[in-house]
């Protein structure tokens, strides 16, 4: 009659989509957060880079860190609608399946990792009046993680039709299942603490033609970004008095150095003060000075080292190949396997020679950057693989591999305490590097219960508090 | 012909209206009127400010001659009511207040709205810090929507609403710019009188959007002219700042006690730092930013081919005033023209107005053109035609951008400026030879340089819009006429925003154009009955239907980047534009009727019902639910002339008492029943989309309001004392929220229906009459509005207990129990007396002390505390008018009495070192507090001891002693932004609003000879002068984030403005 149905229905945008409009931002999104914390925190808590300017993050009065995890359940939403949507196709879309499985994993891990017991089985249902879901414990999200890995990787199949929208493989489901099994081995590592996995991990290194890994660089589940805006590299964007409050850290600095590690080209600028006067020379920071003494430092801000070209385009440049091979939004890298597989064959938990993994980590590290393994470098004493302290000499190389990987060198310090990470002198968290982000104050006003319950069982919502498999 | 009782002159403008009708007239200059009558029953209101309203039946009578008597009030008179209706105050069952058209264009805004302030009682206006005609949110009687968004009054023109659309403009990084509200548009010239309906008894009749009251806007015609018929209005004013932070003085740029320039990004001494915490401004002699090179450039044009070569330092002095120079002083100026002319047959108005404004911050502007015709004829005795048409064109080349951010310049003088900085250096904006490509600033680390910003990254505006209408009346009976309405309300808006290179946000600049398009369409037909039953009873009503159609359209295309510099082009885009779109539209189909029974005019009851029918509650085809978009809702008043029934003390001259219950009807946005996939940002040429984060609900219901209304309106002494109390009572229930949703949901809201806020409160208007000298011609006016309203949440829905309805520094909350407007947020950890609390003081000693860690700072508490409320306790309103002769003087101060208000101007102008309050511990210099020996060994003055106690064991506690730096603890104090405790102030404030002067000629000096009749010059002013606590800012302000303006918050807001100039009017 009056033609209301009509007048409401919405002639904007539609109310189904496919699969693969969907996946390029659950790619994108969550990778350009996960960056963007790391910049901000990661980076120094791990003391590849020291503030200069506004240096409260550095001194560990962190504040709240919410980004992982608003990108995390904001992007989880469409990966559950990507699965669904696939679900309910005929035939079953199981490579979208997989990636939705692949991709929800990746994000719950940086969640739990970050901040311990969160929403997990009960996450993501709002349309089932599931309004205030409630906190799983560390040990459960993890199970549901390993589950879901290794069931995509039985789900993917090139005859289980094309991938489309897909911005970090080019629909190269290969790469999707060997991304999926080589997390395994991380988060498998990850609770080895907890939990025996020996046998887990053996079984996927075993059979590779069943649970294919990584195999080489070109493997890396990693984003390469666009020469232009709105999809450059996260950085690029900044103010150059934004970027340029972020230092190579002391700790990395002094570390390379000593190693005569060409790597530190890549990280980091030589001073302007030595370049101007044609002695280049690389100075590091301290961490966790106060703002006075952290600007001032070594004469100031021209006699410390910037970070590296790569990440941050001076002026009106533009990006060249070689700044997006190296500036790219990395989820895990054909090195950082060979270091886990280093140390799991050190810790007797896989059969294979733990030099030889090692070996690899580094070589594929320095390829990563278009480098070559300088001669003598891995013979030299603080490098060349010795069995009494092959861990340490594991963790160490790992930690320079894994610079500027997001999150992860944090977590897997934590586990590992390799390298030595000290606090700086002026640090205000009592001689304690951080451990955990706190929740977000948001939940505290919209779930409140099910946060309250979780701090119950897990210890104060503080960056002091260890999570489960860091106990 | 109408005469004043006391002098039995001819009485102008007295307006005369058939009662229970829209129709009627006004007296010429002389006195004389003429007016066709439907009916021999007809009865004529003849009223008249400061004279006794009189009611005359016409029966046989041709002509009829009415002496009116003067009143020392004007409340008893004829007030325009629901769908332009007017109505004898002395009846109606409801409170309602209006402001005349010489109280809207002598001391004028440039936003009609916020002409409310202080002026009705129950009111609240907060305008948005845009310098130039922003937006003004107007709230009546408290809060009643949890939909921040919801809680505006409706606006109608002469019986049918327009839009009020407040069209956000985030989406896109910064760019927050405040374009205005609708109603902000509208020609203060052009209007008669403003009538607020506050309560849902005066507005039932209106339907969904009334429930927060309705400003009823009857707009000047040209009826009862008599000669040339030209009146003018010319209005002058300046502007300037009202009130700037306190600056210290004493430190300029840099760290440490250090600065020297050299490339402004860190290449010389601290000179990439922007904040002022550098060396004292004693005319040291350092390189700065300004000072000239060998080569003859400034240091600063750091660019220049070769570099700009070897500076000669320059003495480093401060410049008190430097923000204070930069402002401007403002301009406005508002000419009107209006020709009317009118016979027996019809009337016309002609008016045109032009405003041009200057803003105080540099380099904004507003234009406004508005023309109406406002014109009636009678075809025949019976059959009656009126239109009344507006085109308003608005234009501004710059509206400055707001919120906290590099594009808002207060970001960069508030918090991140020099003391040092000669603001004329900053002129010159770009660097010699690279002019459209390379700014010149003092720190290129962060800032854009102010007056780049200002005069290079514009946001401009240009709105064209036509209101108008069309009215035709057919009396069919003596007692019964019918009508029919339609207004159309269309506005097309563009907006234009120019960002150049080396901009620091946008390197390679951006162009955006945004282009809405508003039309609002009502249609109305109307019959009204006015019948006298019998000696005692009349009876009069109206019937009818409502359409209302309204659509939006929208169009955002963006250039990211562009090619050529100072080309500003979608087509010099250097990547592919980003574009979005949205359309909507809503239709609301209506029917209802009212009634009026009056028994002798002593006692009248009025009964009012209307059902909608609401698009926006209609499910989709193919959607299946239970929604229901049909609502009814209805309203009835009774109101007492107590005075004529009993026998009242001789001193009291008048007394009536009126009750009322009414409901009001609500529907929501379009499109809420389905739940779409919206577009994101491509990945070059790959789409990508995302699910709507807004989960629909197919069970809604409509909103219903419903509110009591007590009232008593009592004259003493003649009527020289006026009192007018009101006591209303508002439940709603059922609103419609978007309830927000734990992240986790995966979800942002969820629609649903939900709660019950309450609003109580009491109104109370005093008109006073102190001093009246008729024999010398003196009289003192005195008029004070009071109000106090309080919001409770009664209720949330099932299951929830506490709601967010804004999160913007703080978190504005609704939780049961507690009062609408509560902001939450972290606070300062102290000592307890509740031995459940990790700072358990057992002893009792140190209760209530704030914790600091052995660092000594501040500890923030780990839940979220109740840290105020941005709701008055009360306001009021105190208006005083002396007139002698020709002469009168009038000035209005408006009072706000309580809540809070959050400043960040405070936070970060702390934290930067610039405020007054950072000289406290950096007397001497600097200490490093890295190193405690040298720290230990410092002077008094040299540091800082935050006051309160460090817990040395369980239960154990002892004074603080640790010594920070001045530059540590103005961060400390909020934690590094995270707790707000210590930038809360209670937001009380005195405000001088208004000042008039005026001074009429008398018409005799001009003679027979010189055409100028009614000649006024006025002297006036707005906003003198203010008196408040906080420290800093003008606490009546608010922040805009993404269209919706957050009140009690402040967000380095441009500084308000006080108003001063001329007024002349006169006719011909």
């Amino acid at each position: 009659d009056n033609n209301f149905e009509e007048v409401n229905t919405n002639p904007n945008v539609p109310n189904t989509v496919t699969p693969d409009l969907l996946l390029p931002n659950i790619i994108r999104a969550p990778i350009n957060e996960n960056m963007g914390t790391a910049w901000g925190i990661g980076n120094s808590v791990m003391q590849y880079t020291a503030k200069i300017q506004f240096v409260n993050e550095d001194r560990y009065l962190w504040g709240e860190q919410n980004g992982i995890w608003n990108v995390t359940y904001s992007t989880l939403r469409e990966v559950q609608n990507m699965y669904n949507i696939a679900t309910n196709s005929s035939p079953v879309q199981k490579n979208y399946q997989a990636i939705a499985l692949i991709m929800k994993s990746w994000m719950m891990s940086l969640v739990t990792d970050a901040y311990g017991d969160a929403p997990y089985t009960e996450a993501i249902r709002g349309k089932d009046l599931m309004y205030f879901p409630k906190y799983d414990s560390q040990e459960t999200i993890y199970n549901g993680i390993l589950k879901d890995l290794a069931e995509a990787n039985g789900l993917l199949a090139p005859e289980n039709g094309a991938v489309n929208g897909d911005i970090l493989f080019g629909g190269d489901v290969m790469k999707w299942r060997k991304m999926a099994n080589s997390l395994r081995l991380r988060y498998l590592m990850r609770i080895s603490n907890k939990r025996d996995v020996k046998a887990d991990m053996q079984a996927i290194v075993g059979n590779q033609t069943a649970t294919p890994i990584f195999t080489s660089n070109s493997d890396n589940a990693a984003l390469r970004y666009l020469p232009t805006v709105p999809n450059q590299f996260p950085l690029y964007t900044s103010r150059v008095g934004s970027f340029d409050e972020f230092r190579l850290s002391k700790t990395l600095g002094d570390k390379l150095m000593q190693l005569n590690d060409p790597r530190l080209g890549i990280f980091a600028r030589p001073t302007v003060a030595s370049v101007a006067a044609g002695k280049p020379a690389y100075v590091g920071v301290p961490n966790g000075l106060d703002d006075n003494s952290a600007l001032t430092y070594n004469g100031g801000a021209q006699n410390v080292s910037r970070v590296g070209t790569n990440y941050y385009i001076d002026g009106f440049g533009t990006p060249t190949d070689a700044n997006l091979n190296i500036a790219k939004g990395i989820i895990m890298t054909y090195a950082e396997l060979q270091f886990i597989l280093a140390e799991a064959a050190q810790k007797k938990m896989i059969t294979g020679n733990a030099k030889e993994y090692y070996e690899k980590g580094i070589t594929a590290s320095f390829n990563y950057y278009a480098l070559d393994v300088p001669a003598g470098y891995l013979t030299q004493p603080d490098v060349a693989f010795a069995d009494a302290k092959a861990l340490e000499l594991i963790g160490t190389q790992k930690w320079i591999a894994l610079f500027y990987n997001g999150l992860e060198p944090w977590f897997d310090w934590r586990r590992t305490g390799f390298p030595a990470i000290k606090p700086g002198p002026s640090n205000l968290n009592q001689n304690r590097v951080p451990v955990r982000f706190t929740y977000p104050s948001s939940e505290l006003s919209l779930n409140k219960p099910s946060i309250d319950e979780a701090v119950q069982r897990q210890g104060p919502n503080d960056i002091n508090t260890s999570v489960w498999w860091d106990k | 012909k109408v005469v004043s009782s006391e002098a039995g002159e001819g009485l102008p403008g007295v307006s005369i209206v058939v009662k229970g009708t829209a129709t009627g007239t006004t007296s010429r200059n002389d006195g004389t009127y003429s007016l066709t009558v439907p009916n021999k029953s007809a009865v004529l209101i003849y009223s008249f400010i400061g004279f006794e309203a009189k009611e005359v039946s016409v029966g046989n009578q041709t002509t009829i001659n009415v002496s009116l008597t003067p009143s020392t009030q004007a409340l008893n008179e004829v007030v325009v009511t629901a769908l332009g209706i007017s109505k004898q105050q002395r009846n109606l069952g409801y409170v309602t207040q209006k402001i005349d058209n010489s109280a809207l264009v002598q001391a004028r805004e440039t936003n009609l709205v916020s002409q409310l302030a202080g002026k009705i009682a129950g009111v609240t206006v907060v305008n948005s810090p845009s310098g130039i005609g922003g937006s003004s949110r107007v709230t009546i009687r408290g809060e009643k929507s949890l939909n921040i968004n919801g809680n505006q009054p409706l606006f109608v023109i002469d019986g049918l609403p327009i839009n009020n659309n407040f069209v956000g403009s985030s989406g896109r990084n910064n760019q927050d710019a405040d374009y205005g509200n609708g109603a902000g548009f509208i020609n203060p010239d052009d209007v008669e009188t403003m009538t607020v309906l506050k309560g849902a008894s005066a507005t039932a009749l209106y339907g969904s959007r009334a429930a927060n009251g309705v400003v009823v806007i009857t707009t000047k015609s040209g009826k009862g002219t008599k000669g040339i018929g030209v009146s003018v209005n010319s209005n002058l004013t300046f502007e300037s700042v009202l009130r700037l932070p306190d600056y210290q003085n004493v430190y300029g740029q840099g760290l440490n006690g250090e600065f020297s320039f050299q490339d402004g990004s860190g290449g010389g001494l601290r000179d990439g730092v922007d904040e002022s915490w550098g060396p004292k401004m004693d005319g040291r002699l350092l390189v700065q930013h300004d000072s000239p090179t060998d080569k003859g450039y400034r240091a600063g044009d750091t660019r220049v081919p070769g570099g700009p070569g070897v500076a000669t330092p320059t003495p480093f002095v401060a410049h008190p005033d430097n923000i204070r120079d930069f402002f401007e002083t403002g301009r406005i100026m508002t000419n009107n023209v209006a020709v009317t002319g009118s016979n027996d047959k019809g009337d016309f108005r002609l008016s045109f107005t032009n405003l041009a404004q200057k803003g105080y911050v540099p380099n904004t502007d507003l234009t406004r053109n508005s023309f109406n015709l406002n014109a009636g004829y009678k075809l025949t005795d019976r059959f009656t035609a009126r239109t009344n048409v507006s085109y308003i064109r608005n234009h501004s080349d710059n509206r400055p951008n707001l919120s906290y951010g590099t594009e808002n310049i207060m970001y960069l003088l508030n918090c991140w400026w020099g003391r040092h900085i000669d603001m004329k250096s900053m002129q010159n904006y770009w660097q010699p030879g690279l002019e459209d490509i390379q700014q010149f600033n003092f720190n290129y680390n962060y800032h854009d340089n102010p007056y780049f910003n200002l005069y290079e990254n514009t946001n401009g505006q240009d709105v064209n819009r036509v209101i108008g209408n069309v009215t035709l009346a057919y009396q069919l009976t003596d007692w019964l006429s019918v009508q029919g309405r339609t207004q159309v309300d269309y506005q097309d808006e563009l907006r234009t925003r120019r960002r150049a290179f080396s901009t620091q946000r946008y390197p390679y600049g951006s162009y955006r154009r945004e282009a809405v398009k508003t039309l609002e369409r009502n249609t109305d037909l109307l019959f009204l009955v006015d019948k006298r039953i019998n000696e005692s009873f009349t009876l009069s009503g109206t019937a009818g239907g409502n359409q209302r159609l309204n659509t939006y359209d929208y169009v955002d295309n963006f250039a990211p980047q562009l090619t050529v510099p100072g080309v500003y082009s979608l087509n010099n885009s250097r990547v592919p534009l980003e574009y979005r779109q949205e359309q909507n539209e809503r239709r609301i189909n209506s029917l209802f009727a009212s009634g009026q029974l009056t028994y002798q005019d002593k006692l009248t009851l009025e009964l009012t019902g209307r059902n909608d029918w609401s698009s926006t509650l209609t499910l989709p085809t193919g959607v299946v639910g239970n929604a229901d978009n049909s609502y009814f809702y209805w309203s009835g008043t009774l109101s007492a002339v107590v005075s004529d029934w009993v026998k009242m003390p001789s001193w009291v001259s008048f007394a009536k008492v009126r009750a009322g219950y009414a409901q009001v009807g609500n529907d929501t946005e379009p499109y809420q029943f389905s739940q779409p996939y919206n577009p994101g940002t491509p990945w070059g040429t790959t789409p990508t989309f995302g699910e709507s984060t807004r989960i629909p609900n197919l069970s809604l219901k409509p909103e219903i309001s419903s509110s009591q209304e007590y009232g008593v309106d009592i004259r003493f002494l003649k009527n020289r004392v006026g009192l007018d109390v009101t006591y209303y009572n508002t439940i709603s229930r059922n609103q419609i929220i978007f309830l927000p949703l734990s992240g986790t949901t995966g979800y942002s809201q969820i629609v649903q229906n939900a709660g019950r806020i309450q609003n109580s409160g009491v109104e109370v208007m005093l008109n006073l009459t102190p001093v009246r000298l008729d024999n010398v011609g003196f009289r003192w006016d005195m008029n004070v509005n009071f109000s106090r309203n309080r919001s409770k949440v009664l209720e949330l829905a099932n299951g929830v207990s506490t709601y967010e309805l804004a999160d913007r520094y703080f978190s504005v909350q609704a939780r049961v129990n507690e009062r609408m407007g509560d902001m939450y947020g972290y606070a300062y950890e102290r000592v307890s007396s509740d031995p459940r609390s990790p700072y358990y003081d057992p002893t009792g000693q140190y209760v209530g002390q704030m914790v600091t860690t052995t660092d000594g700072r501040p500890i923030s508490t780990t839940d979220l505390k109740k840290l105020g409320n941005y709701n008055p306790d009360w306001l009021a309103g105190i208006n005083n008018s002396l007139t002698y002769k020709g002469f009168n003087l009038s000035f209005l101060f408006d009072i706000r009495k309580g809540g809070e208000v959050y400043s960040h101007t405070y936070v970060v102008g702390r934290e930067a070192g610039q405020l007054v309050e950072t000289l406290q511990g950096r007397e001497t210099g600097y200490y490093d507090n890295s190193t405690d020996k040298e720290f230990k060994n410092a002077p008094e003055g040299t540091y800082y001891v935050v006051p309160g106690v460090v817990q040395t064991g369980e239960g154990q506690f002892a004074p603080n002693q640790r010594r920070i730096s001045a530059r540590e603890w103005h961060t400390a104090f909020t934690l590094g932004r995270r707790v707000l405790e210590g930038a809360i102030f209670d937001a009380s404030f005195t405000k001088l609003r208004e000042i008039k002067l005026g001074y009429s000629l008398p018409n005799s000096i001009m003679g027979k000879k010189l055409p100028f009749r009614n000649v006024t010059l006025s002297l006036v002013g707005r906003n003198l002068f203010l008196w408040t606590k906080v420290p800093h800012i003008d606490p009546e302000t608010s922040s805009v984030a993404g269209g919706t303006v957050i009140p009690g918050s402040e967000s380095v807001a441009i500084p308000s403005a006080r108003n001063y100039g001329v007024n002349l009017s006169f006719n011909l």
